[in-house]
């Protein structure tokens, strides 16, 4: 990471020796991930993410623009992930730091390849108009898990995010107002959640590469466990049981059998995880709902 | 699709050495109807002073897919986010598995040159960057060597072109020497969870196959050396 | 309005500010190492960066990064801290007006700023707090308008003073855009004085429940 906060060597040797020993400093156990709290904004399509110390949001706009040309037939999705140095001094203003680029392109990855949002429900005139979402990802503090922390913000913002609703007569397009017609949700295909999971190697790399010494993994790293790591790997799977993105990007090599194991973690966490989305959406979306009612029976009063 | 069978490799060919006169160390690598040109300077002086690093080696890698490599011609912006992040993963991949506190206070300057792709973009380049690095005489643990493979309709197939590349979701490997460690790993299209082990043991395989290859040109090129030295 | 300060735990300084349909998160790093060209031989560099909420950073961001920092380089002690630089990030979360407006949005980053500075224990010359408001067609002042008041507004401004005692000392800045008169802009101005003690009471508050949290261990 970019200059960051430096752990001692005395630090680093404790904590490294702790994970021999299957103690985290933060009291977790090695494949524990950390709670993840999920607040929803008064807005459509604007979510809080707090991982421990980490805190994300996530907010989704929308727009009606001319699709590419050589695509027609679909609407236009960009997530931007900007880290500013609100997040940790360590990160500077305007340039982009290696470990950035990935982040930025490991969530970009696991949400725009892996098909998560339905481009092809948001044309409303082929080759002519469609919609263009955007999901502003704003990292506000920085704790580890950035990857799976903006994962979680986007999923959950582009299920929460209601656009408004059209009417579509020849040409023409007419917006209707929140007020005049419901809004309507986007169109979700699944849901894909990144684990993390951060190597580290206890021995000498000679060793590691003969095969003698095992790595050891923690799932979610924390900070201090992320600026120490030796290899990151990111898992992006959803509830279907399909791997939708796997990157390992160098670092400390590993077992092809560690990688299963870690898949087989990966989904665990990630079915609970989208459970927990959608239960959280629904309850909004009920409250939501309950209100409008209200709001309709005092017009219908007076 | 191209009438091999889905655990048969593309022809794999390669030189090192290719450039003897202009580089510390030089490879060429065809897999299938890949080609990719890897030239690899130092360790040298760094040029700057902010790059040196006082206990091991920088790596500095840059990777030119030419604008007449593939058919759309399309001309490559160098800082393209795809290519920045492969350049990212190769670097911290080979920074691993270089003896890198054996070079203090140096830079490793790497150049990989893309002249036709048709699929398997980073395993051709992590291939050639393996081979150059030896003919550089760079202290490295063991081989790197990668292959992709693929995964369509029950059966997983190896090595891809880029037709097939276009329309399977696939992953890419590098492996260490003869090991099953995975040094490199990116999969960027969904796969059942549990068809993964399958592809996974298929590309470990086809990346042992290539090690072997590459092994035997290594060799074969030391032999020769060693023989001209002997006539002298 | 609503405040708290501390809510980020990797900078020195932090302060969330909900004030009507705005809402705006802003952290303080400093006093910290600066990059080479950053550095001043005589005082304190001032890094400002405003994020919207939506969208890539423009123009727009750049205007309120200006008037922002105009606001702090005459609030905070740079000479205190020569040859450091102090690091002021604004994140719009809500940004409760139309595009082409900036004046919640500069009020809310103005009142934000001066929280988190005082959050990170920067010195400073004076307190200060900002508000907004906007003329509607039949010249009536409107304090922290609603995005519909702005857009049937004829002007909107911001206003920003320096206070002292727990009163308005003097004009650290303003900011118009439209059309309006020299008597609307005094209105405009009195009309601040008001609302401006009365943000300054609310950080008050705040700031005192801040530090009987922060040396709770003191005080009992």
């Amino acid at each position: 990471m970019a200059k960051g906060i430096e752990t001692s060597a005395n630090e680093k040797a404790f904590i490294i020796d702790a994970l021999t020993q299957g103690v985290r400093t933060d009291g977790r156990k090695l494949d524990e991930y950390r709670d993840v709290k999920i607040s929803l904004g008064s807005q459509y399509g604007s979510v809080d993410v707090t991982m421990g110390e980490t805190r994300v949001l996530c907010r989704i706009s929308s727009e009606i623009v001319a699709p590419y040309e050589d695509r027609p037939f679909e609407g236009l999705f960009t997530v931007s992930t900007e880290i500013s140095p609100m997040a940790s001094p360590m990160f500077e203003q305007g340039r982009q730091s290696d470990d950035e680029l990935l982040i930025t392109r490991t969530v970009e990855k696991a949400v725009r390849r892996s098909n998560a949002l339905d481009l092809e429900s948001l044309c409303i005139i082929a080759g002519a108009k469609c919609w263009s979402i955007r999901a502003d990802v704003h990292l506000l503090n920085y704790d580890g898990g950035f990857i799976d922390a903006s994962c979680i913000a986007v999923m959950t913002a582009l299920q929460h995010y209601k656009k408004q609703d059209i009417t579509v007569s020849g040409e023409q397009v007419l917006v209707h107002d929140f007020s005049e017609r419901s809004p309507v949700g986007l169109s979700i295909l699944h849901v894909p959640i990144c684990v993390t999971f951060a190597f580290f190697n206890p021995h000498g790399v000679e060793q590691n590469i003969k095969g003698d010494a095992k790595e050891i993994y923690v799932v979610d790293p924390n900070m201090q466990e992320e600026l120490l790591k030796h290899g990151i790997l990111t898992v992006t799977i959803n509830k279907n049981r399909e791997v939708c993105q796997v990157s390992k990007a160098g670092g400390l090599p590993m077992d092809a059998l560690t990688l299963m194991e870690c898949s087989h973690k990966a989904f665990t966490i990630a079915e609970k995880l989208t459970n927990d989305i959608k239960k959280l959406i629904e309850e909004d979306d009920l409250q939501r709902k309950g209100s409008q009612w209200k709001m309709l029976s005092a017009s219908n009063d007076r | 699709m191209d009438g091999r069978r889905w655990n048969e490799l593309r022809r794999f060919q390669c030189r090192i050495n290719t450039h003897p006169n202009s580089a510390d160390g030089s490879s060429f690598v065809e897999q299938g109807n890949s080609k990719v040109v890897c030239i690899v300077e130092g360790p040298m002086e760094p040029p700057s002073r902010s790059q040196l690093s006082a206990t091991e080696a920088t790596l500095n890698i840059s990777l030119n897919v030419t604008p007449f490599s593939s058919i759309d011609r399309k001309r490559r912006n160098k800082n393209e986010r795809r290519i920045q992040e492969i350049i990212t993963s190769l670097k911290r991949t080979f920074e691993q598995s270089i003896i890198t506190d054996k070079y203090p206070r140096t830079t490793i300057s790497i150049t990989c040159h893309v002249l036709t792709l048709d699929g398997g973009l980073i395993s051709a380049v992590t291939n050639s960057i393996t081979l150059a690095l030896i003919d550089a005489g760079i202290a490295m643990y063991d081989y790197i060597s990668s292959v992709s493979a693929g995964f369509y309709d029950n059966t997983p197939l190896l090595d891809l072109n880029q037709l097939e590349e276009n329309d399977l979701s696939y992953l890419t490997i590098g492996i260490v020497g003869k090991s099953e460690k995975l040094a490199l790993l990116i999969l960027e299209n969904k796969i059942p969870l549990d068809k993964l082990e399958g592809v996974l043991a298929i590309a470990v395989a086809g990346g042992h196959r290539i090690r072997d290859m590459m092994d035997k040109e290594v060799r074969r090129h030391g032999e020769l050396r060693l023989s001209k030295l002997a006539n002298k | 309005m609503e405040s708290q300060t501390t809510v980020l735990t990797r900078v020195d300084g932090s302060a969330d500010l909900v004030h009507g349909e705005t809402r705006a998160i802003v952290s303080v790093s400093g006093p910290i190492e600066p990059k080479a060209r950053q550095e001043l031989p005589a005082a304190a560099a001032l890094e400002v960066i405003v994020r919207a909420d939506v969208g890539v950073a423009d123009t727009r961001e750049k205007l309120l990064e200006n008037k922002l920092r105009s606001v702090l380089s005459q609030t905070i002690l740079t000479t205190s801290y020569p040859r450091q630089l102090i690091q002021i990030v604004a994140q719009v979360l809500e940004s409760g007006e139309d595009e082409r407006y900036t004046c919640k949005e500069a009020a809310s980053i103005i009142n934000g700023s001066y929280l988190a500075l005082i959050d990170a224990g920067v010195a400073l010359q004076c307190s200060f707090a900002a508000e907004s408001f906007a003329i509607a067609q039949d010249g009536e002042v409107i304090t922290n308008p609603t995005p519909l008041d702005l857009r049937q507004s004829k002007s909107s401004h911001v206003v920003c003073y320096s206070i002292r005692d727990a009163k308005v000392d003097s004009l650290l800045f303003s900011d118009s855009i439209g059309s309006f008169t020299e008597t609307q802009l005094y209105s405009v101005l009195a009309r601040g004085t008001e609302s401006v003690e009365a943000h300054h009471r609310h950080f008050r508050s705040t700031i005192e429940a801040k530090i009987s949290k922060d040396f709770v261990w003191k005080l009992q």
